[in-house]
């Protein structure tokens, strides 16, 4: 059997590239990202780079995308009246982990890791200002774990779940939804497949 | 004040008889109507075109027109009708009880009213009425009694285009037309008032009194048949515009201005906008319900069979939400003691998903009395009372203050900021109705067919600025009145002391920032 990324990898050092699609789920800050985007999970794309030393230590960066489109809303006493007001929230975390694989097996290939990372977060809707429309950058920290299948010596694919936590992010403003639901926390659990090629 | 015992026979005429006897003028007894042709008889629907003769702002100003020198006041001087009074029963009181109780007060039950929930009961013309409902009050089976209070617009004209209209920019309106556009024709406003110039229409009336327009003035001669041409307002749109007209006073469906007020609010809250024609209104698209519940000088003069009293705006306020107005706006008012049946119908029009808009009240230097149709306002959510500002943003001298004041709007202050100081609209050209105002030489029909942009001021304008911008909010998904309250209120710019106060309530509306709503994080 050829060697593959997999095996490869508890071996040598390698330097790999990424790509990844998955389900985000915001889920520290649920009832708010539903009530203006009707619901707090949608897809986030990604990619970056890796780095695995010969001692099962990996590092890897990675940038990802989250962008959806709602409509601004107005709450009274737990009923939400849609306003029918574009509004695109769009999260870009970048995000530094550093983690173990576990040798296991050649060709499967469990692994565990933490990290920080830096999220953008913009809140742009139709008839607003700059000044209306929100456009900053929080730090926050994440756990993941995830398996790899090895499917060539330069090809693997791997299944991640993560969790972050990204706190003060939002809520601060009273003409918020997150301020009415007292939410503050950009952070929630994503599951990703990843496609990893490099050796 | 006395009445003829022949008027006592009949309701409605005594309404006519009392204002004439007390105008001074000896020997004219009230008429029995039943012998009289019905007025105001409608000759023709078509007639000569609109006049439109531009803006009036160097007119001589006008005397104040504030609660309690109407024609109707200056008459028998009492704010309220004589020889009736407005009873609610409790549910399952038998009329055998009824009788027994109003036979304590030498009352009867009048025929039934169309959307009222409560009856009109005759009493003899010399009875105190307030007096009178206080004992019917007492009893165990009456929810309320109160005396037929009139009502009056809340406004101070000022006889005297979209830059002169310093209203909207302070409200931030253009922004918030980026935003909703005027709403559109599925949303109704009805506007309680005086009638609205709606229709073109040439109408016959019998002018049958003489009177005194002013006190020590001269005596005005009966007009005898008169024929009275009316026409649409150019700048309020066609007759798709309007939906369910109805007349309270005159007992029609044909609420015709007759005065001026109601079609200058109808003016702010609906003018056409963006039309190169005049100046603009806050919620353009909507569909005007002119619903007539308040008198002016002109009913009185040709003899309206009924007054603008609490229980003809009770009957209002249910007919507009039962024919589907979503929001009510009364420029109106009255000081006095409490009027529960105005507030039980209000709240009925909430409780059936109608916003109610009520103007503060113009009394401020005049002793700040209690505006008794919005003092309920906090009581009711999806109910507002709403002050007056000036252009310079503070509050207009006459806007009444108190716990009630919910919020404020433009309603002008001329005191302050000279005639364009107002708040400028299209009505009546006052040059072709107020002919009563002259010498007896000068006196003739009226023409209700000339209009002018005119600057007024008063709680009466601020109010359908709120009215409009309700609108704009039913069109922008927020449905409910609590809702639509709580979206006015949160957003409303603080002014004077800071947090909720008696003179600004929550603040001066904003419509912008109530129609984008909430995001996510800003």
């Amino acid at each position: 059997m050829a060697a593959t990324t997999a095996s490869a990898q508890t071996r040598d050092f390698m330097v790999r590239g990424f790509g990844d699609v998955g389900s985000t789920t915001f889920t520290a800050a649920e009832q708010s990202f539903a009530a203006v985007l009707g619901s707090a999970t949608g897809m986030v794309f990604g990619g970056g780079v890796e780095v695995v030393l010969p001692v099962r230590v990996f590092a890897n960066v990675r940038a990802s995308r989250f962008q959806e489109t709602g409509q601004r809303v107005f709450l009274f006493e737990g009923e939400q009246f849609d306003l029918g007001i574009p509004t695109t929230i769009t999260v870009t975390p970048v995000q530094l982990t550093g983690g173990y694989r576990f040798g296991a097996s050649d060709r499967f290939v469990p692994y565990g890791g933490a990290g920080v990372g830096w999220y953008g977060f913009k809140e742009a809707s139709q008839f607003s200002t700059d000044a209306e429309n929100v456009d900053n950058r929080f730090t926050g920290f994440h756990i993941l774990g995830g398996a790899e299948i090895g499917l060539r010596r330069w090809l693997a694919l791997a299944g991640e779940l993560q969790w972050s936590t990204v706190p003060d992010a939002f809520g601060d403003n009273p003409n918020s939804v997150s301020h009415e639901f007292n939410e503050s926390n950009l952070g929630g659990t994503t599951f990703r497949f990843k496609i990893v090629v490099g050796m | 004040m006395k009445m003829s015992g022949r008027c006592a026979a009949t309701v409605l005429a005594c309404a006519v008889g009392i204002g004439i006897e007390a105008a001074a003028v000896s020997g004219v007894l009230a008429q029995d109507a039943s012998f009289l042709p019905r007025f105001p008889i409608l000759l023709s629907e078509l007639t000569a075109p609109a006049i439109d003769r531009g803006i009036h702002e160097f007119d001589p100003v006008r005397a104040p027109r504030t609660e309690g020198t109407t024609l109707q006041i200056a008459a028998d001087g009492e704010p309220f009708l004589r020889g009736s009074i407005i009873v609610k029963f409790r549910p399952g009181t038998s009329p055998d009880a009824q009788r027994a109780m109003l036979s304590q007060v030498n009352g009867a039950l009048t025929p039934p009213l169309s959307y009222a929930n409560f009856d009109i009961v005759s009493i003899p013309d010399t009875a105190d009425p307030e007096a009178t409902a206080r004992r019917l009050e007492a009893q165990p089976d009456v929810d309320y009694a109160q005396a037929r209070y009139r009502i009056y617009p809340q406004f101070v004209p000022n006889d005297p285009m979209y830059a002169r209209q310093w209203n909207y920019p302070a409200l931030d309106m253009e922004r918030a037309w980026d935003i909703n556009p005027g709403a559109t024709a599925s949303v109704t406003v009805a506007v309680l008032d005086s009638g609205v110039a709606y229709r073109p229409a040439l109408m016959r009336y019998n002018a049958r009194f003489p009177f005194r327009a002013t006190p020590g003035g001269p005596v005005l001669p009966a007009l005898g048949l008169i024929d009275v041409p009316f026409a649409a307002a150019p700048d309020l749109g066609g007759a798709d515009r309007f939906v369910a007209p109805r007349d309270f006073i005159w007992e029609t469906t044909t609420p015709m201005d007759l005065d001026g007020h109601g079609t200058h609010v109808a003016g702010t809250i609906g003018q056409l906008t963006n039309n190169s024609i005049g100046v603009a209104g806050m919620a353009f698209n909507v569909r005007l319900m002119p619903v007539k519940v308040i008198a002016g000088d002109w009913d009185f003069i040709l003899g309206s069979p009924l007054q603008g009293t609490d229980d003809v705006v009770a009957r209002g306020v249910r007919y507009a939400v039962d024919n589907g107005a979503q929001v009510l706006n009364m420029s109106i008012g009255r000081t006095g003691p409490p009027a529960p049946v105005v507030q039980e119908a209000i709240t009925y029009a909430v409780s059936r998903g109608a916003f109610v808009v009520v103007a503060a009240g113009n009394e401020f230097e005049i002793g700040n009395p209690v505006e008794r149709l919005a003092e309920f306002a906090p009581l009711i959510q999806g109910m507002v009372a709403v002050a007056a500002i000036g252009r310079d943003r503070r509050r207009a001298f006459y806007s009444n203050t108190g716990p009630y004041i919910e919020l404020a709007a433009p309603g002008g202050n001329m005191r302050a900021g000279g005639s364009e100081g107002g708040i400028l609209q299209q009505t009546y050209d006052f040059d072709f109705v107020d002919t009563f105002l002259g010498s007896a030489a000068q006196y003739r029909a009226p023409r209700f067919d000339v209009f002018a942009y005119q600057y007024f001021q008063g709680t009466s304008m601020a109010a359908p600025h709120v009215s409009g911008f309700a609108a704009l909010l039913i069109q922008q998904g927020i449905t409910k009145p609590a809702a639509i309250e709580a979206a006015m209120t949160r957003y409303a710019t603080d002014l004077g002391a800071a947090g909720r106060d008696n003179e600004f309530g929550h603040g001066l509306i904003n419509p912008r920032a109530s129609l984008r709503g909430l995001g996510l994080a800003k």
